[in-house]
């Protein structure tokens, strides 16, 4: 072997040219091997990628004022609005908790506290709340918030020609009177001693009276100065913010992103500061860049299995329990989350009073799984469809992991993956299939999705014994007789409901080491729960 | 056409100074038949075609019966957290065993790519034998409702048809021939014009043959010179558009090990576990480089033997 002495010196004209064989002259295989050769190198160059070094960053100290924050995420599109009284998507709900105030919120921890109002209090049957306001609130045009705003807000969202999201947990508001200069009354059809876990809802904003969407006012700590559609929305500072924290930072996109991949690789070319809702198994990769941070919320999300309790098979609760103990729920975790959540025990509201902790957890049984399907008629096991979709992260996947595992305890899963519009077209019509929820009180989530008459009622769920007691609860304002109503429902959905809850996903966000103010938030809204005037930029040292 | 005048050029590759290069035992060969199948295979370029679309074959149809005891896992089986280094390729998106949904996901994709190609073929040449020999309004009706096929794009068209009929292989196999139909249709169309003029055509029908028959057993072998080129390339493009079609979520559903789907389920973590996303796109890039090795082989050694030689 001769190594060129210099490289440099290699040049053509010093090489004698080589005989080329005639059929490198046909350009088709040059053109085809060439392109095997440039793939080939793609992939080795990919493989030795290293992250770049980068100044440390320090944002430890107290908050630093100033700053523009850049933030991505996935999804929006035509229909993205700047009314966050009808947010769905995460632009939407960041839009919503940035520009505008509720009367409570949650915190971090899922504690609900004073926001707009200074406090919420029931009378004794609770079917009257009486709600006193803050009395130094302003508009982010310089007027205050006054109780005549709350109502008209509160009437714009139950308003009957065009209800808005929350519509649908106020049904039993009946009218809303102005009792003092700062106090408000809201009086109710029926009990509801958790009416405040609605004022705390992101979508139940307090706007201006003669609010307009197109010009929208809120009291939040940022204001409107653009808005595209499925792209791009910058909030500037409201310099009328009436809170003591924040807002730090001058100006905040809110950026929209077609993919996770375009999304991620924002996030390392620093087009973006922070991102939403990272998939778990790149939490590793991701977070050995060190100029990245990963922010890991345990949170109340769910993406629970679905079982219609009104239609055969899963009429029969042994079927329904069959089911849930075919889950290896440790093994979802890991495989579905990368292990990145907590097992679930088929009871949702993890965070509320009265969670029954004491329930053993329940574990995967396959010879008592395939007893009880025996029991229910089905000795050589059961064929069922299982209706997915992408809806959310996870959801497809958990599908398949459960297909697998349940194949054990005879049950024969075909995944019918739908495409989104199909999917929300026949939307509570399934069988068998999927969904998920973020964080939830315990009668909020039952509200809206374990009634009757709720408007998400997937599972068809209609329990004598289970409305009873909702309803007690819902009149109950001693906290802790109503943990203790709380605990006998959530072992009733234990027992026989009809919601397989094999865990609860981490909220994944990342950002650059720079960004300072964000916290762990266990509502399952990404990024602190898009609570932006915490954070703030820290100095380039 | 292309690839004849692409053939003119190359052809000193058949001439006997290389074949005897590559195979001293044809120089003193005398006698020795000169078909179709010699002169194809005496170019390297066919043999190295042949290797690599065989090498991809067997792995296919060979894979799913390796399974599991040649990974220790089953297609669906899982190995570890999702992409991880653990085994010899690593995990994918749900921590399944890459290698073993690699080796049990190449057979969904040969077969209906094959059938797709076969099914094409037939209504092409059908349709395009048909047309060349009765021509006058038949001729025009058919060419003209070709062209209107023609002017939708492939891939669209699959789409469409997908998503109103549902992603069923039956479904994936008849959209994809549909949509060869009409190119093979004029390849077909424009060999049988150069031969329905001949003689032997002639008295065929003198003797009354059924009109089925003049097609079958008179046109079409001497057709198959383009008609093999054409499979090929058809062969090539179904393999392109299936494994599209799964990547885009309208083939092969979940939790079915198939090459295009597991290059979508493993993208994003192409910077982190690149094999589950790397295997099958060098799998499919060799299939097709093969079979277009092929018929691009099959197309120079018909140069010769073309249209009209009985």
């Amino acid at each position: 072997m001769n190594p060129p002495e210099n490289p440099g010196r290699c040049m053509a004209g010093e090489r004698p040219p080589l005989p080329a064989p005639a059929m490198w002259t046909a350009s088709r295989r040059a053109v085809l091997g060439g392109a095997l050769g440039l793939g080939l190198a793609a992939l080795l160059s990919a493989c030795g990628e290293t992250p770049a070094a980068s100044p440390q960053v320090d944002v430890q100290g107290p908050p630093v004022e100033g700053g523009a924050l850049r933030v991505g995420f996935v999804g929006g599109g035509a229909s993205d609005t700047l009314d966050g009284a009808v947010a769905t998507n995460l632009g939407d709900i960041a839009r919503a908790i940035n520009m505008y105030d509720t009367l409570m919120h949650f915190d971090h921890d899922y504690v609900l506290r004073p926001m707009l109002a200074t406090s919420a209090v029931p009378n004794d049957d609770a079917t009257v709340w009486t709600v006193e306001l803050r009395d130094d609130a302003k508009f982010c045009d310089g007027r205050p918030v006054r109780p005549e705003d709350v109502i008209a807000s509160y009437m714009r969202i139950i308003d009957p020609e065009d209800p808005k999201s929350g519509a649908a947990s106020l049904s039993h508001l009946d009218e809303i009177a102005k009792v003092g200069p700062h106090t408000l009354e809201f009086r109710l059809s029926v009990p509801d001693a958790a009416l405040d876990g609605n004022f705390g809802g992101y979508s139940n904003i307090i706007v201006p009276e003669d609010f307009d969407p197109a010009n929208p006012i809120g009291s939040g700590p940022f204001m409107l100065e653009s808005f595209t559609a499925a792209q791009s929305t910058v909030l500037v500072r409201n310099p009328h913010y009436w809170g003591d924290e924040g807002p730090y930072l001058d100006e905040v996109s809110l950026l929209n992103f077609n993919d996770t991949d375009a999304l991620i690789n924002a996030l390392l070319s620093n087009q973006v500061d922070a991102i939403a809702q990272i998939p778990p198994a790149l939490v590793e990769v991701i977070g050995a860049d060190e100029r990245i941070n990963i922010l890991d919320s345990v949170t109340g999300m769910y993406l629970p299995f679905t079982m219609r309790v009104d239609r055969a098979p899963f009429d029969d609760v042994r079927v329904r329990q069959a089911f849930r103990l075919a889950v290896d729920r440790p093994g979802m975790v890991e495989q579905v989350l990368s292990g990145r959540g907590t097992v679930g025990n088929d009871m949702f509201a993890v965070f509320s009073e009265g969670y029954p902790d004491e329930l053993p957890q329940r574990e995967q049984d396959l010879e008592e799984a395939r007893r009880l399907l025996a029991e229910a008629g089905h000795p050589d096991g059961i064929d069922v469809e299982l209706v997915t979709a992408p809806i959310q992260s996870g959801v497809v996947e958990a599908a398949q992991v459960f297909a697998e595992q349940a194949a054990e305890a005879g049950i024969r899963i075909t995944i019918n993956r739908m495409d989104l519009t199909a999917y929300w077209t026949d939307y509570l019509s399934y069988d068998f299939s999927q969904t998920f929820w973020y964080t939830r009180d315990f009668l909020g989530q039952s509200n809206a999705g374990m009634m009757p008459d709720a408007p998400f009622n997937e599972t068809h769920w209609d329990d004598e014994e289970y409305i009873e007691l909702v309803g007690r609860i819902r009149s109950e304002t001693d906290e802790v007789r109503r943990g203790e109503l709380i605990g006998q429902a959530q072992q009733i959905l234990y027992d026989r409901g009809g919601l397989i809850i094999w865990g609860f996903a981490n909220q994944i966000d990342a950002y650059q080491s720079y960004v300072g103010g964000l916290q762990e938030d266990r509502s399952g809204i990404p990024l602190s729960g898009f609570q932006l005037h915490r954070v703030w930029i820290g100095d380039v040292g | 056409m292309s690839t004849n005048a692409d053939s003119t050029r190359t052809d000193p590759v058949v001439e006997p100074a290389v074949a005897q290069a590559a195979d001293p035992e044809r120089a003193a060969g005398t006698g020795r038949r000169n078909t179709v199948v010699t002169r194809f295979w005496a170019q390297r370029q066919s043999r190295l075609g042949v290797a690599l679309t065989a090498l991809v074959v067997l792995v296919a149809f060979l894979g799913p019966l390796l399974l599991p005891w040649a990974t220790g896992y089953t297609q669906t089986e899982f190995a570890d957290r999702p992409f991880q280094g653990s085994g010899v390729f690593g995990t994918d998106d749900l921590g399944r065993d890459v290698l073993s949904r690699f080796l049990a996901g190449g057979v969904s994709l040969l077969l209906y790519s094959v059938l797709a190609t076969a099914l094409g073929m037939f209504l092409g040449l059908l349709f395009g034998m048909v047309s060349a020999y009765v021509g006058g309004a038949l001729d025009s009706v058919i060419m003209r409702a070709n062209d209107v096929l023609l002017a939708i794009p492939q891939l669209v068209f699959a789409l469409l048809a997908i998503t109103v009929l549902g992603p069923q292989p039956w479904v994936l196999v008849t959209v994809i021939a549909i949509t060869h139909a009409p190119r093979i249709a004029r390849v077909a169309r424009s060999a049988a014009l150069g031969v329905i003029n001949e003689d032997y055509i002639r008295a065929a029908e003198m003797y009354a043959m059924p009109r089925a028959r003049i097609l079958f057993r008179e046109i079409l072998p001497n057709i198959t010179g383009p008609l093999a080129v054409e499979a090929g390339l058809r062969l090539t493009y179904s393999i392109g558009s299936i494994a599209s079609l799964s990547f885009l979520g309208l083939g092969m559903q979940p939790p079915a090990a198939d090459w295009g789907l597991m290059i979508n389920e493993n993208r994003i973590a192409l910077a982190v576990q690149p094999w589950g996303v790397m295997l099958p796109v060098l799998a499919i890039a060799i299939l097709t480089i093969g079979t277009n090795l092929i018929a691009d082989a099959i197309a120079r050694a018909s140069a010769t033997a073309n249209i009209g030689d009985a």
